[in-house]
């Protein structure tokens, strides 16, 4: 297998997940005792939702890098990062919306999870509008970088909302809390989104760096570097422009 | 959909369905944007070549 084929294979292997543990979530898994079919949403939900915090802890991983390192790599990892995160933040807020209209009887509450969840996909969809509005690629390297380590603070704000303030949205659940007979539609769901995930970040990340290319600029300076500092090595790659 | 005395759901397959093509849709909608837009990248950097 060539090494430009594995993220196709890595995505084709998600969605065959995805299929997999959703038919038996749709058709073989018991009904819920008190929400009766509507749980079944919970295999697609809850999936999304674990891999949306996923996804944008690497864009924050990503954007440390790209900031004290420098260079394109990290910086159309981040970009496509971003992208998946905010597909997917936009994902479990409508998921959820559906959830909750047969559950809590309103399609949206402003309620401290749902609210934090919203925070969150215009966050990052404001930063993947920055990064299309500016033309200088060292400036939208860096500036979207810094932006997106602001913008997840909220994401461990998510994650601890329900337990932080009162919450219509229940506690996380655990193995403990959650019936065996739910278990494995779930975790084949959870690694059918990460699979498809890992292909298409990868293939969002070359389509990214073929962009960069084609922009032919100089790679982003280290923070460091743009404030004064010592010029690092760029690992082969050209650098250009003021030292 | 209708709710039943002990507060149990009844139904409410219409949720079910709606939330899974959303998902399918999202999901596969994302995934061939991204194919395409990358193969024409591709195809568009070979051609400069």
């Amino acid at each position: 297998m060539g090494k430009g084929v594995w993220p196709f294979v890595v995505a084709g292997f998600g969605i065959a997940l995805l299929v997999w543990g959703s038919t038996w979530g749709l058709a073989f898994a018991p009904r819920e005792a008190y929400m009766g079919e509507v749980q079944r949403i919970m295999y697609v939900h809850v999936p999304t939702a674990w891999n949306t915090m996923l996804v944008l802890t690497f864009a924050f991983v990503c954007a440390l890098v790209s900031l004290l390192r420098g260079g394109w790599t990290w910086d159309a990892r981040l970009e496509a990062a971003i992208e998946a995160g905010v597909v997917l933040s936009a994902l479990v807020c409508m998921q959820g919306s559906i959830w909750a209209r047969p559950t809590w009887g309103v399609w949206w509450d402003w309620d401290p999870r749902l609210t934090t969840t919203a925070v969150l996909l215009f966050a990052f969809g404001g930063i993947l509008a920055l990064r299309q509005f500016v033309d200088d690629p060292v400036k939208r390297a860096v500036w979207s970088s810094v932006a997106v380590v602001i913008a997840y603070v909220d994401v461990p704000l998510v994650y601890f909302s329900v337990r932080w303030w009162n919450s219509l949205h229940q506690l996380q659940s655990t193995p403990e809390t959650v019936s065996r007979a739910f278990h494995w539609p779930l975790r084949i769901n959870a690694f059918g989104v990460l699979f498809l995930l890992i292909g298409l970040v990868e293939l969002r990340a070359r389509l990214a760096f073929l962009r960069r290319e084609a922009e032919s600029a100089p790679p982003p300076v280290r923070v460091a570097e743009a404030l004064g500092g010592a010029p690092p090595p760029y690992g082969g790659l050209a650098t250009g422009g003021k030292r | 959909m209708s709710g039943a005395p002990g507060g149990v759901i009844q139904g409410g397959w219409e949720f079910v369905i709606a939330a899974y093509v959303a998902s399918a849709v999202i999901l596969l909608g994302y995934a061939f944007s991204v194919f395409w837009r990358y193969r024409r990248a591709r195809s568009r950097r070979d051609g400069a070549r």
